[in-house]
């Protein structure tokens, strides 16, 4: 037999596992009460899409995709849902009028862009083949400064990203410098007046257990 | 058996249907959670799955070039800082109102 229709036939059968897996697991992310079961359901999704970039002939952005995401968005997720930990907060249960509503939404929002896309003819830009070391290529178009080059984006990305991670630190962090009091809800005596009225502060903690 | 799933290899349509359900499930999700981090997971598969759109339509599309993955990467990045942003207003907000369900996040109407 064809290796090639082996190998063709493999990839059919992945496709349809790993996107219905993948679906599965979408819908238990939206649905799971606990949150922290939903942000392992996520870790799921973003594993089969991994799996689905591999399909495509994207080896290097499935690596990416198992690095970024699911090393570092969803462990940052996972602290997330432990810090703001609290009993009725966990379980997350939408009435049936929002459930009704979010669905028709959804559902609708669906059909619509599945008869656009199913009644569109795609043809193809440009012929070619996948290139075969994909990291070397995407490398090379990345700080390429050429026309079709991506330097500028590249460089407004790592400037956006060290804006996000100072922006992260000084939003969460505990206490705020004296000169800068409404940074967040620090645990200098006196700070909260400055901000909240007497009866929504946050209740202080007994000293010597910070 | 093979030769059936052979000639039946997805193409483009299924992988644009594949895609347009995970936006919808994540749309479902952006629409009824009302717990923040939820939400934002919600937006983390709506994220996920315009990425996998650019992926798709640069393989079917134009298999040579690799624009599709560059776009894919920003989105990854972008993905990333907003989650940093978004986690660090919900736990600040927590540690001050200690809620961090949207409904009761409305001080700013008053």
């Amino acid at each position: 037999m064809n290796p090639d229709t082996v190998t063709g036939a493999v990839w059919t059968v992945l496709f349809y596992v790993l996107g219905a897996a993948a679906i599965l697991l979408a819908l238990a992310v939206v649905n799971a009460r606990r949150l922290l079961r939903a942000a392992i359901y996520l870790m799921g999704v973003l594993l089969m899409s991994a799996g689905l970039y591999v399909l495509l002939d994207a080896a290097f952005l499935a690596g990416v995709q198992v690095l970024v995401y699911v090393g570092g968005i969803l462990v940052l997720i996972v602290f997330a849902v432990m810090l703001t930990r609290s009993a009725d907060l966990l379980e997350d249960n939408p009435s049936l009028r929002r459930k009704v509503l979010g669905a028709v939404a959804s559902i609708g929002f669906l059909v619509l862009t599945a008869a656009v896309f199913l009644t569109t003819p795609f043809k193809p830009l440009a012929e070619g083949t996948p290139p075969k070391d994909d990291a070397l290529v995407i490398g090379r178009r990345l700080l390429d400064q050429g026309p079709g080059g991506y330097v500028l984006p590249f460089e407004i990305v790592s400037v956006l990203l060290l804006a996000a991670v100072i922006g992260g630190i000084v939003v969460a962090r505990k206490t705020p410098p004296p000169e800068q009091p409404f940074t967040s809800g620090g645990d200098r005596a006196g700070e909260a007046d400055l901000v909240l009225p007497k009866s929504q502060r946050p209740a202080r903690r007994a000293k010597g257990n910070p | 058996m093979i030769d059936f799933l052979a000639s039946h290899s997805p193409d483009i349509r299924h992988w644009l249907l594949l895609s347009a359900v995970l936006f919808s499930i994540g749309l479902y999700g952006l629409l009824t959670r009302r717990n923040a981090v939820a939400i934002l997971m919600a937006v983390e598969l709506m994220l996920n799955s315009a990425a996998l759109n650019f992926v798709l339509f640069n393989r079917y599309l134009m298999p040579g070039m690799v624009d599709g993955q560059v776009m894919a990467i920003f989105v990854i990045a972008v993905a990333a800082a907003e989650v940093v942003v978004g986690m660090a207003i919900f736990v600040a907000l927590f540690r001050y109102r200690a809620t961090i369900d949207v409904n009761r996040m409305d001080t700013m109407k008053d």
